[in-house]
């Protein structure tokens, strides 16, 4: 459970899957739990950047898939709800029957954009805390998170996010997310400000500093997500096996770049499948 | 209705030289694929399969959900793009509804089949193909179905791992005379047979090459020299992408941070660059949406 996860001291880390085939990685690799996230998802998805195209059924579908590939809890971005508050209640009820157990919702006008782009607005206080309520009593499950996060900090400086910060926990928020906050200092005062825990966010290139995990742990962050490492790694090692390929018309000298195909096929449950297949005698086994 | 990339396909094919087509995974990866400079994506139900579920190509993605990749795809290349349609979900009348939901979607080339569903990766064991002249009949299905002549029918055989090179060959020529547009002799072992197999034939014979699968690792080049008239590497981006990720997420795991592994990550601007984040800050400044790039 999450809710008692998030009350041990140690930071929970928390990687962001850009498909099911990242998420079985990571569970692999060993973390606790796994991200699915607008950034990543457009970019897999898509090929577009984080500007609010995907649908709310394409990114439940993606929770869906990534449920069914991983045993871990899973973090969802719901963006902003897609729409009010009455979208957001048909949103929460559909990301929880996928399978989330935290949603993360923001108060940006919609379409949204990732949050360390210019660009962001944001909507009334009074409006995301609508939303907030809306999406703690939409949910079938007390053990479902609805994490608030605020966009305000770049435009409105971090008084005012925290201030949203803290309406959105009165207003039922299980944990909070103060987005793109600029320094140590300011993560310190987000840390001391609430009651419920509170997520960091590390990118590679984003607007924050990038501290270690323990070192957010020891500033007071009882979470954090790495929304880009994978879909950085993959684009860096997709591009360079192309561009091998395209230079030089063959992979072969590329093996040590790659998983090769018996080893792949097992991190995506190939011998499960078989004998699963000898069990259910579907013909045609191994 | 047309099929552009239908049409500048079947040119390109006439030409000597040998077509590599990478396959990408996800659009991500056509993005990529694109950008190096290849001439044609190929949507492969292997690394679609993995991208999209998590698990083994077995034969579980359906219809609507390769559809869907394929229309993502067609919405951020410009590339000609090749879809595997596994066995066209289902008989003849399936493949009918497939052929067009994919040419609608966009696809240039279409791959059928001739195994029993649910299908297997063709580098696997447990495979089974169908009677020939039940594919036969898929293959003219597919043909009728085309609203474009210039949407191109790929037809593979998986007869060769079981059955031999002969029973391939004979399937591969009965497909042909059904009206398929391009042939695949799918798990091929030998040179000498991949020579034979791509001089019997009218139409553009494609190779298949899979890291660590059944074929002899040749250069896009000797493949050509051998006959080929195109060339598919449908895994390596996958399998590029889960050495990656591996590394990558064993790295956060043990050191606790990135900030000491840029190296291997592509950055920020550049990832935001390739999925076109500047042409989508130039369409909001020229339709007025409001809430601009103010940097």
């Amino acid at each position: 459970m999450i809710k008692n996860r998030l009350k041990e001291d140690e930071i929970l880390v928390v990687p962001v899957a850009h498909d099911a085939l990242a998420a079985k990685i990571i569970e692999k690799v060993g973390f606790e739990a796994v991200y699915v996230a607008g950034f990543s998802s457009s970019a897999s998805v898509l090929g577009k950047p984080d500007v609010g195209l995907l649908t709310m059924d394409e990114m439940v579908n993606r929770v869906a898939n990534v449920r069914e590939a991983v045993s871990l809890p899973i973090f969802a971005d719901i963006d902003t709800g897609f729409g009010n508050a009455i979208n957001v209640q048909r949103t929460v009820r559909e990301f929880e029957r996928a399978g989330a157990s935290v949603l993360q919702m923001e108060d940006q006008v919609s379409p949204k954009k990732c949050g360390h782009m210019a660009g962001r607005e944001v909507i009334s206080m009074e409006e995301m805390v609508g939303k907030v309520k809306a999406a703690t009593d939409a949910r079938r499950s007390d053990n479902t998170l609805i994490m608030a996060r605020t966009d305000a900090r770049t435009d409105h400086g971090i008084d005012v996010a925290i201030e949203r910060g803290l309406a959105y926990q009165k207003a039922g928020a299980d944990i909070i997310f103060i987005e793109a906050v600029e320094s140590e200092d300011e993560m310190r005062q987000v840390t001391e400000a609430f009651d419920v825990p509170v997520m960091a966010n590390m990118l590679e290139g984003g607007k924050t500093p990038l501290l270690t995990n323990q070192e957010l742990e020891q500033i007071g962050y009882d979470v954090v997500p790495y929304p880009l490492t994978t879909v950085l790694a993959t684009a860096k090692a997709v591009e360079a096996a192309m561009q091998e390929l395209f230079d030089k018309g063959t992979t072969r000298d590329l093996f040590e770049e790659l998983m090769l195909f018996d080893e792949f096929n097992d991190l995506v449950g190939l011998k499960d499948v078989q004998e699963k297949e000898a069990l259910y005698q579907t013909g045609r086994d191994l | 209705m047309n099929n552009v990339n239908g049409k500048k396909l079947r040119e390109r094919l006439a030409q000597e030289e040998i077509l590599v087509v990478p396959g990408a995974h996800d659009v991500l990866t056509a993005k990529i694929i694109e950008k190096v400079g290849f001439e044609a994506v190929y949507v492969p139900g292997y690394g679609t399969t993995a991208s999209v579920l998590g698990t083994a190509d077995v034969g579980l993605m359906t219809l609507t959900e390769m559809t869907k990749r394929v229309t993502d795809m067609a919405e951020a290349v410009d590339l000609p793009i090749f879809a595997d349609a596994d066995t066209g979900y289902g008989n003849a009348i399936n493949v009918q509804r497939t052929v067009r939901a994919y040419e609608r979607a966009g696809a240039s080339c279409i791959q059928l089949e001739d195994q029993v569903a649910p299908k297997k990766c063709g580098h696997m064991a447990g495979r089974e193909v169908i009677p020939m002249d039940e594919m036969v009949g898929k293959i003219k299905a597919a043909t009728d179905a085309r609203l474009s002549e210039d949407t191109l029918i790929m037809a593979r055989t998986d007869a060769y791992t079981d059955h031999g090179v002969e029973e391939a060959m004979e399937r591969l020529h009965a497909y042909v005379e059904a009206g398929a547009d391009v042939v695949l002799l799918e798990s091929v072992e030998t040179e000498d047979e991949m020579r034979a197999s791509t001089k019997q034939f009218d139409v553009p014979a494609m190779a298949n090459i899979v890291e660590g699968g059944q074929t002899p690792y040749l250069t896009a080049d000797e493949l050509q020299e051998l006959g080929y008239s195109l060339v598919s590497y449908p895994s390596t981006a996958v399998f590029a992408t889960a050495k990656a990720v591996t590394d990558a997420m064993s790295h956060l795991l043990e050191n606790g941070t990135t900030r000491d592994y840029f190296d291997a990550l592509m950055t920020f601007d550049d990832f935001n660059d390739l999925v076109g984040l500047p042409e989508v800050r130039e369409a909001e400044v020229k339709y007025g949406t409001g809430r601009h790039f103010n940097d």
